[in-house]
């Protein structure tokens, strides 16, 4: 999906504008004339400065490419629903895998992520208990990363 | 020297290297999933590991990807990296005449050679270039890392204007955080997750690995059924393409090597500038395009010698030369080997380990490499829907593993979500990484030199060194600028008829 360049270039505009004053609120050290707020100004400027150009030349081809260029994805429900629900899919696991755990937490999600993708019914749950233990083996018994048990936790080893 | 091969040489090490080149074939092979991503994904398993076999993996994995890319280039047109894109057509081509196994056998040989050459340089010219580097200051540092950024955003494809936005958007991530000279907290917005500032590991993930992720999902990954797999003796005519074209193959050493030293530029351009200049000085131009393996010899040589030239810079200076040395940087500084001049002098062991294992690595490719051409029907067959699902995984495990915090996978899929906006407008993503590597650099050197200086800007010009490179640098802003408008001021006298095609 295109978005036309002054679009992006008006965003990118407020953005800079909003980043350079609020970087002004930053506390000057006494006595030193370069303080935290040097830098994020300086950024803000230039991302300012990129934005106008961009806008220019977004609006220079305006006509030629519109607001917005669909992708064919965009104007594909099933697309944009398997997009939606991989993102929600990945909230939900930063949500609730540390209460529910690591292992119900990913075993539902990916059996979900595989039934959207097309894998069979009847394989995905398969697979993604025998994908998660896996990861989990690896990442937790070999590397020692501690991943939550949550609601397991009187069966943690 | 002796204590380096120590180190190499013990099975635990030797052993993460041979899996991690395993992963970095995969990786290459399958279409849509970049050298860059397998280091991404690579990342917060090093997390765990000694320093030595941390960076043996990173360095063995990128190069076989690198490599791998071409299976698919050849057996499919579809290039497995962006490395391997300038040359697919031709590649195909020669699938196409039943050549395939010429050109897949020139891809591991150059590929292999290439990778020793850009090594050599590495070993010859970082200790002689980290000598001078010990007399830079935070003047010259600034510079350099002025140099590298612009670069980043000169050389890559695409519209330079979208170049800098990205690279600016790294530098503002940069800054978020506590992490700056004056200790100050910025932009946290009262979040103790954003103290700590951005970690540069779940957003690199985010930005290489989810973000394609979201375009498999959209539908949007290469089809790679029908694939021809049937390879034959892939060591016919090592011998007449050695002898016929060695020019060619040190000509992309060399130019790949450039390249790759050049910050911000690595094994992609390298082997688009090499495919070009061997087209443009061949004998027969008219033959390239047609399955010719003379420009595949000079642009794979140069795409694996352009990973080691990338890594001049980084260890000498800090600045990464590609988008995998910066995610490297990030890693030396985790594993406490700070890259930079004294590394050489502190830590030779290290360097040299560094050094014995690009070596091992890029022999190590030819029977790897070997068994990869022979299992490619194996390894594009994977299907995709089991394949991205796991990714995903190891995404979210690796961004949560880096501070065990679930604020690593907000990160993460913040940064996945706009890296794939980005590719989708034309903002190249890989300035934004060395945006957030180099900022912190950046920052320091210029705030510890305006103290030095007294405030005054003076200072940034008045030692040699420093006054070079800071002419340099604002020569790259000024002249693509002045040409620019110069450009616009002719075109507007000159007829619009006058352009030709």
């Amino acid at each position: 999906m295109r978005i036309n360049d002054a679009i992006l270039g008006a965003v990118l505009l407020a953005f800079a504008l909003v980043i350079g004053l609020y970087a002004q609120s930053f506390p000057a050290i006494p006595g030193q004339e370069y303080g935290a707020s040097v830098f994020p100004t300086w950024i803000a400027i230039a991302i300012g400065g990129c934005s106008l150009v961009l806008i220019a030349g977004g609006i220079r081809h305006w006509a030629e490419t519109g607001a917005v260029a669909l992708a064919s994805w965009a104007r594909s429900g099933h697309h944009l629903r398997a997009l939606a629900i991989t993102i929600a899919l990945v909230i939900l696991y930063i949500l609730v895998s540390t209460p529910l755990g690591f292992i119900p937490t990913t075993f539902i999600t990916l059996t979900v992520l595989f039934g959207i993708l097309g894998v069979r019914l009847a394989l995905a749950p398969v697979l993604a208990i025998l994908l998660t233990m896996a990861v989990h083996y690896g990442f937790y018994s070999l590397l020692k990363v501690p991943l939550p048990w949550g609601v397991l936790t009187p069966w943690a080893w | 020297m002796i204590l380096a091969t120590e180190m190499v040489f013990q099975p635990q090490v030797l052993f993460t290297i041979v899996m991690a080149a395993l992963f970095g074939l995969f990786v290459g092979a399958v279409p849509g999933l970049t050298a860059t991503m397998a280091t991404a994904l690579l990342v917060p398993v090093t997390f765990f590991m000694e320093p030595v076999p941390a960076i043996g993996a990173i360095v063995t994995c990128s190069a076989m990807a690198i490599f791998a890319g071409d299976i698919p280039g050849t057996l499919l047109r579809i290039p497995g990296t962006p490395a391997s894109a300038a040359y697919t057509d031709e590649a195909y081509a020669m699938t196409r005449k039943g050549q395939g196994e010429v050109a897949l056998g020139a891809n591991l040989l150059f590929s292999a050679l290439g990778g020793l050459f850009g090594t050599a340089v590495l070993i010859v010219a970082a200790p002689s270039l980290a000598e001078v580097a010990l007399k830079f200051s935070s003047f010259e540092y600034f510079w350099l890392a002025c140099l590298g950024l612009t670069c980043a955003t000169v050389v890559g494809t695409g519209s330079p204007i979208k170049g800098l936005v990205s690279l600016l958007l790294g530098l503002f991530v940069a800054t978020v955080g506590l992490n700056n000279p004056a200790g100050v907290p910025r932009f946290t917005f009262g979040s103790v997750d954003l103290m700590g500032g951005i970690d540069f590991i779940p957003a690199m993930i985010g930005l290489f690995a989810v973000s394609e992720i979201f375009r498999y999902v959209l539908g949007m990954s290469p089809d790679t059924s029908g694939a021809q797999t049937r390879v034959g003796n892939l060591f016919t005519g090592w011998g007449r393409m050695m002898k016929q074209y060695w020019r060619q193959s040190i000509r992309g050493n060399i130019v790949g090597t450039l390249i790759g030293a050049l910050p911000g530029a690595g094994a992609d351009i390298a082997s688009w500038v090499s495919y070009a200049v061997s087209k443009r000085l061949s004998r027969t131009p008219e033959k390239f395009g047609t399955g010719h393996v003379e420009g595949i010899i000079e642009s794979t040589s140069s795409n694996n010698a352009a990973l080691g030239g990338a890594w001049v810079p980084a260890l000498v200076f800090g600045i990464p030369g590609d988008s995998i040395t910066a995610i490297v940087i990030g890693v030396l500084y985790l594993k406490g080997m700070n890259p930079g001049p004294t590394i050489f002098i502190n830590n030779p062991q290290d360097i040299y380990a560094v050094f014995l294992i690009f070596i091992l690595a890029n022999i190590f490719m030819v029977p790897a490499g070997w068994a990869a051409i022979k299992s490619a029907r194996l390894l594009m067959r994977v299907p995709r829907n089991v394949l991205m699902p796991t990714i995903l995984l190891f995404c979210v495990v690796g961004s949560f593993a880096i501070n065990n915090s679930v604020f690593g996978i907000t990160i993460m899929l913040v940064f996945g979500l706009l890296g794939f906006v980005m590719e989708e407008n034309g903002f190249p993503i890989a300035p934004t990484i060395l945006g957030i590597v180099l900022g912190p650099m950046l920052e320091e050197n210029f705030v510890t030199s305006m103290i030095k200086s007294d405030g005054s800007f003076a200072g940034f010009f008045e030692r040699p060194i420093s006054g070079t490179l800071g002419v340099l640098t604002l020569a790259l802003w000024v002249v693509p600028l002045a040409l620019f408008l110069w450009r616009k001021f002719s075109a507007n006298r000159v007829s619009p008829h006058a352009t030709r095609g």
